[in-house]
């Protein structure tokens, strides 16, 4: 098979201009994920993470630059916004349907693009879902999970279409400590069982390099990539990894770069409110 | 999450079987009958009964005047077998159920297009923001001169009363709808078509259902004094004639019969809406 979803930012900017106030979000913003490569990108508060992650969705527009993956063009200034199931996002707050089932949230993409019959589709939901250690609960609503089975579910979603990558946007913020490590480690047997291109925000750095093949720190606004430090980490990892020399060592170049921004985005945050 | 039974398992299916027991599952329901609430609501209610029906004779001022239960209950035992009761509560319906479901059938498309398109909105939302405030009550004149029939009339009334709310519990529903959903389902694959059936309308559906709750609320507070004013048919314009040849405790015994119509009412909407909103039945 050959490896798809070789993403590739080239000088991505965006600026916001709400009422007349200049805000660039991202500027001259560079970075190439390899086809099957798990990339995490990290950074303070506000400095265009999420803005970035919308513009590959195809949820909002660049005013600079271009993204593409496998050679076709993404997003660049004026082009017509697609999202599409080649990339399917998980969203911070979670976006299952409430008015749906746990299995028709699971089934509906394949359904929809016809690429699945529905016993298929059916089949196949419940197979990913016990994988990640969920069974009998096809037809419970979202609201009747907990945190941690919803973002299970919602990852689940993302891959029965799938898609080239995946995008993840600080998907686990909300959970407690506990539930968050569970889930992470779910999220890299599934990542290990098939591996996909991963498009990964948060501001977690423990997290970041426990997932990541490669962490790219982004600088405070306006946003672009300050560093990027490769996790060479072998896999598969678990919790273990997380007191390991390496990981220490990473974690503290990582701390150094981050703690710079964030200190940037407080100071210009004081600034704003001055 | 788990399957596993915990702790003594013979124990664990012992508790199970006893659970099955019609005698226990009797028990529970009728335990469940006899809560604190029930019990407080008996005791408020004939506390209530008991001064009304022993007030008079204590001479409260103005009291002396309203009929006692004992009278009240002789009226209702005569007005129960008389015909005119019965087709006034028909009529009543009948026009509830036309004006309330003609509100629905207009509220609705209307306030989800006018969430869906700026211009529509711009265009009629100040006529709405105009009309809005007038009480229902205000237009039964101009009512009775515009329809040809008292019937359209009182029916209007009614439908003006339940049609402002559920347009704006539409309009507020669908635009405030999280655009995460729309996203996810952009991403997934969804047509425009899709996004309308799949995510909008679901997504409103508890606020309509609000709308609907209050706006037949407000329906038959209309028709009582569309009745009254432009009727000669229904529980209100029974209740008013009843007033004019001095029959207070038939006023009382009308009184009270609108209040379990609109009681009723109001449940065959929560029932309803129930079935239309199954996701929200667990909280």
């Amino acid at each position: 098979m050959a490896e798809t979803g070789q993403l590739s930012i080239r000088n991505a900017g965006k600026i916001y201009d709400p009422d007349g106030i200049h805000v660039v979000a991202l500027q001259r913003v560079s970075l190439e994920v390899k086809a099957n490569e798990f990339c995490v990108v990290v950074g303070p508060s506000g400095c265009g993470k999420t803005t970035l992650l919308n513009a590959i969705a195809g949820f909002d527009q660049l005013t600079d630059g271009q993204i593409s993956m496998d050679g076709a063009l993404l997003a660049s200034p004026g082009k017509k916004l697609l999202p599409g199931p080649d990339r399917m996002v998980v969203f911070q707050q979670g976006a299952l349907f409430p008015w749906k089932t746990v299995m028709w949230n699971v089934t509906c993409g394949p359904l929809k693009q016809e690429r699945m019959a529905p016993a298929e589709a059916a089949e196949k939901g419940r197979e990913l879902l016990a994988r990640v250690g969920l069974h009998d609960i096809e037809d419970s609503y979202p609201e009747g999970l907990s945190g941690g089975q919803k973002r299970r579910v919602e990852i689940i979603r993302a891959l029965m279409n799938d898609p080239k990558i995946l995008l993840f946007d600080e998907p686990f913020r909300a959970l407690d400590a506990l539930t968050k490590s569970v889930v992470q480690e779910h999220l890299l047997e599934l990542f290990d069982f098939a591996p996909k291109t991963v498009f990964f925000i948060t501001h977690d750095l423990e997290e970041a390099i426990f997932l990541a093949d490669r962490v790219a720190v982004m600088t405070t606004r306006p946003g672009t990539i300050k560093k990027v430090i490769a996790v060479d980490i072998p896999r598969p990892r678990d919790y273990r990894v997380l007191t390991s020399g390496r990981f220490l060592e990473i974690k503290a170049e990582l701390g150094e770069a981050i703690h710079e921004e964030a200190k940037k985005a407080f100071e210009a945050g004081e600034r704003e409110l001055a | 999450m788990s399957n596993h039974v915990t702790g003594n398992d013979a124990a664990y299916k012992l508790r199970i079987a006893r659970q099955l027991t019609v005698s226990y599952r009797v028990g529970r329901w009728f335990r469940g009958l006899w809560s604190l609430n029930l019990l407080l609501g008996v005791i408020s209610l004939s506390t209530v009964t008991f001064l009304w029906e022993f007030a008079a004779p204590l001479g409260i001022p103005g009291l002396k005047n309203v009929p006692a239960p004992t009278t009240v209950i002789a009226a209702a035992t005569d007005l129960l077998v008389a015909p005119q009761y019965w087709t006034g509560w028909g009529l009543s319906f009948q026009r509830i159920v036309t004006g309330f479901i003609v509100a629905q059938m207009i509220g609705i498309p209307l306030g989800l297009i006018m969430a869906m398109h700026r211009f529509s909105f711009g265009t009629i939302f100040p006529i709405i923001e105009i009309l809005r405030p007038i009480p229902p009550v205000a237009w039964i004149p101009i009512s009775i001169v515009f329809w040809p029939a008292r019937e359209q009339s009182v029916i209007f009334i009614v439908f003006l009363g339940a049609f402002w709310i559920v347009l704006l519990n539409t309009i507020g529903g669908a635009s405030q709808i999280d655009r995460k959903y729309k996203r996810a389902a952009l991403s997934l694959g969804s047509t425009p078509r899709d996004l309308f059936w799949k995510i909008i309308l679901p997504a409103t559906m508890p606020s309509i259902i609000t709308g609907m709750a209050v706006g037949m609320g407000i329906s038959w507070e209309m028709v009582v004094a569309a009745e009254m004013i432009a009727g000669n048919t229904g529980l209100g314009y029974l209740l008013w004639q009843s007033f004019e040849i001095g029959a207070i405790a038939q006023v009382i015994v009308c009184m009270i019969s609108i209040g379990i119509a609109g009681y009723f009412s109001s449940a065959l909407i929560r029932t309803l809406g129930g079935f239309a909103t199954p996701w929200r039945r667990l909280h």
